[in-house]
């Protein structure tokens, strides 16, 4: 036991020395959270006034009443902002540019020729680079807007009397207030919703514990080429006393960083204009989460550190396989988007694990029992990770 | 103090074995040289004296102890410095050396007095508070033997402490390795450099291709090196001449 407390405050000693290593796993999650909560805010803000506007261009070359109200219905969606240009081209430049997205225009005669077999049709025209999602949710209001009024003129046209009353007859607001929408969580709290904090707070937070294993494998091979593992070695230092003489303080630094970030979700995103993260209400959960990811992104570096041979192959193999298992984990795209046969892949990434403990807590109001099996997963994989490295220790030809 | 007979160990992957029946006796008290080209199965059989390795087979004997199964004993009374500087580069040399000797578990009523023993011994009184990364190459080398010497060893195993220092820190280093002898602390000396261990040691042996080539006292080694200076007109006699006509003088370049 005392051994064991010399190599971890050894550790602590040469981590506190080594600041450039401690900044990098503190300040660059902390960027990437403080980027992406911001940068994500509008996708994940449904049922509030975004401060993200799209424009379109609406050219009403028809002048009947019909058209007019279509043109109306258009104008009143809070995300689609109209605007005028009378020029074509000047038109077709600005969206080419990407200065407006879309161009609405209900051609001369419109009205006139809905009647006809084949009428006249209203022309939507997308920027290349408007984000898909965008784009249907624009069609769909152009298509929203367009049947509504076309609708009304119908039944007014069949029932006179109706729209001789004034008012909305088809009662569109009742029609929209039909469809109740809500979002299930494990609790009762049914105010919460997914923010963009909500979900980049757990997704960064597992990747920057997971980038540990980074420092702490060049460290090991570090020490491995100075000799100073043999010495240790030499004295009869078991590899259990070894590795645990490392799991132990980067396991705190791991801590460190969740405490940071979490308190950056919290506290920091507010500050310029994000979500707050909110905690859930399971703080056991959350520290079982914590310690059970911990464990095995340390574990993970270790293995690496004694599956390698030099500082070089190390730096390549964690900063590659913690972009592949980020990535397949659904921290840059989450696991939700995912193609099905994509989805059951990243089940098998220990980051995937780890993300969805923390959403659970984080964003599902889960607790204990809910996170548990996920929080087995990553203890078992830590246990394998060590033992291999052990095995390898032990089997090294250490100098 | 060591008796090793019949000593075969072999690497995963490696056609041939790294020791093929290695037989040893070093007396206690003697300062043991171990000569070997590069890749002769020094280190390995250095790693399998100090319980860092397991023999595939063959009896190791230390101070009356097998190995491995007495490894911890027999590790507590031994002490290895590696070929490398084996300490950590942003600790000064009183942190490394209070840290390696509380990893091995000596008193700390009695650290105080092995610190100082150590940095005396070695000449590192001044430099307590110095970080080792900011040490000159000679230094260095220093420090790693204060190291190695934290536990008053009575079997000291040292892996070409003089590689790479200037000629002051080696003469030096060579004294300081002769006074650790004589105060009754058991050497095994591995090195490249023949006239070092012909200055040094009062016993050799020769290593080559996981085999012992000869071992004897210097005075039947040089005996023997003589014989062959007037067969084979190659310098002075010495040690070198019977070292070349065993391992032969091509290049034994070694990949890891």
């Amino acid at each position: 036991m005392k051994v064991l407390a010399t190599l971890v405050g050894k550790e602590f000693l040469l981590l506190r020395r080594d600041w450039h290593a401690l900044a990098l796993l503190f300040v660059m999650p902390a960027f990437f959270i403080l980027l992406m909560s911001l940068a994500m805010r509008d996708v994940f803000a449904t049922g509030r006034t975004s401060t993200n506007t799209f424009k379109y261009y609406l050219v009403n070359e028809d002048t009947t009443a019909f058209a007019v109200s279509i043109a109306n219905a258009l104008g009143t969606h809070e995300v689609f902002q109209p605007t005028t240009l009378n020029s074509a081209e000047a038109r077709k430049r600005a969206i080419l540019k990407g200065d407006v997205q879309f161009e609405v225009v209900i051609p001369l005669g419109f009205t006139r020729s809905l009647p006809d077999s084949v009428p006249l049709r209203i022309s939507v025209v997308s920027g290349a680079g408007v984000a898909p999602p965008v784009n249907e949710l624009f069609r769909a209001s152009v298509r929203e807007a367009v049947t509504s009024v076309y609708l009304r003129a119908r039944v007014a046209a069949l029932l006179p009397q109706l729209s001789a009353g004034g008012g909305d007859f088809l009662q569109m607001e009742r029609v929209n207030a039909l469809v109740k929408e809500e979002t299930l969580y494990e609790s009762a709290q049914l105010s919460r919703r997914p923010t963009s904090v909500q979900q980049n707070v757990p997704a960064w937070l597992v990747f920057a514990m997971f980038f540990v294993a980074l420092p702490l494998s060049t460290t090991w091979l570090q020490e491995r080429s100075q000799g100073s593992l043999t010495k240790l070695r030499s004295i009869g230092l078991s590899p259990t006393v070894l590795l645990a003489g490392k799991l132990l303080p980067y396991l705190c630094v791991n801590m460190v960083q969740v405490g940071i970030m979490l308190a950056i979700g919290v506290w920091v995103v507010p500050l310029f204009g994000g979500d707050a993260l909110t905690l859930g209400h399971s703080p056991l959960g959350l520290i079982v989460m914590a310690l059970a990811t911990g464990t095995a992104a340390v574990s993970y570096g270790l293995l690496i550190a004694n599956l390698v041979s030099t500082t070089e192959q190390a730096t390549i193999a964690t900063g590659a396989t913690n972009l592949l298992l980020g990535a397949l984990g659904g921290v840059m795209v989450p696991r939700s988007i995912m193609p099905e046969a994509l989805q059951q892949v990243s089940s098998l990434s220990p980051m995937s694990w780890g993300l969805e403990g923390f959403l659970d807590i984080l964003l599902r109001e889960g607790s204990v029992q809910t996170i548990a099996p996920k929080a087995l997963l990553l203890v078992g994989f830590a246990l394998v990770s060590l033992t291999l490295a052990g095995f390898r220790l032990q089997r090294a030809r250490t100098f | 103090m060591i008796d090793v007979k019949g000593l075969v160990h072999s690497y995963a992957g490696q056609a041939t074995p790294a020791l093929a029946g290695i037989d040893l006796h070093v007396r206690r008290g003697s300062l043991f040289g171990l000569l070997g080209p590069n890749g002769s199965g020094k280190t390995t059989l250095i790693s399998i004296l100090t319980g860092i390795l397991r023999a595939d087979a063959g009896l190791v004997i230390i101070d009356g102890r097998k190995l491995p199964q007495d490894a911890r004993a027999v590790q507590k009374i031994c002490s290895l410095v590696p070929q490398e500087n084996a300490f950590y580069p942003t600790l000064t040399v009183g942190e490394n050396l209070q840290f390696f000797a509380n990893a091995q578990e000596i008193p700390s009523g009695v650290i105080v007095e092995r610190v100082g023993d150590a940095l005396q011994i070695t000449g590192l009184e001044s430099a307590t508070g110095i970080r080792a990364n900011r040490l000159s190459g000679g230094m260095k080398r220093r420090l790693s033997i204060a190291i190695g010497l934290l536990n008053h060893p009575q079997l000291l195993f040292l892996d070409e402490p003089t590689v790479g220092i200037d000629p002051q820190s080696r003469q030096f280093l060579l004294e300081a390795i002769k006074k650790i002898n004589a105060a009754g602390t058991t050497v095994v000396y591995c090195s490249h450099y023949l006239e070092e261990v012909e200055y040094l040691c009062d016993e050799i042996a020769i290593l080559d291709h996981g085999r012992v080539l000869r071992q004897g006292t210097l005075k039947s080694l040089s005996e023997e090196s003589s014989r062959l200076a007037l067969v084979v007109p190659v310098r002075s006699a010495g040690l070198q001449e019977l070292f070349f006509h065993l391992t032969k003088t091509e290049l034994r370049d070694t990949v890891q």
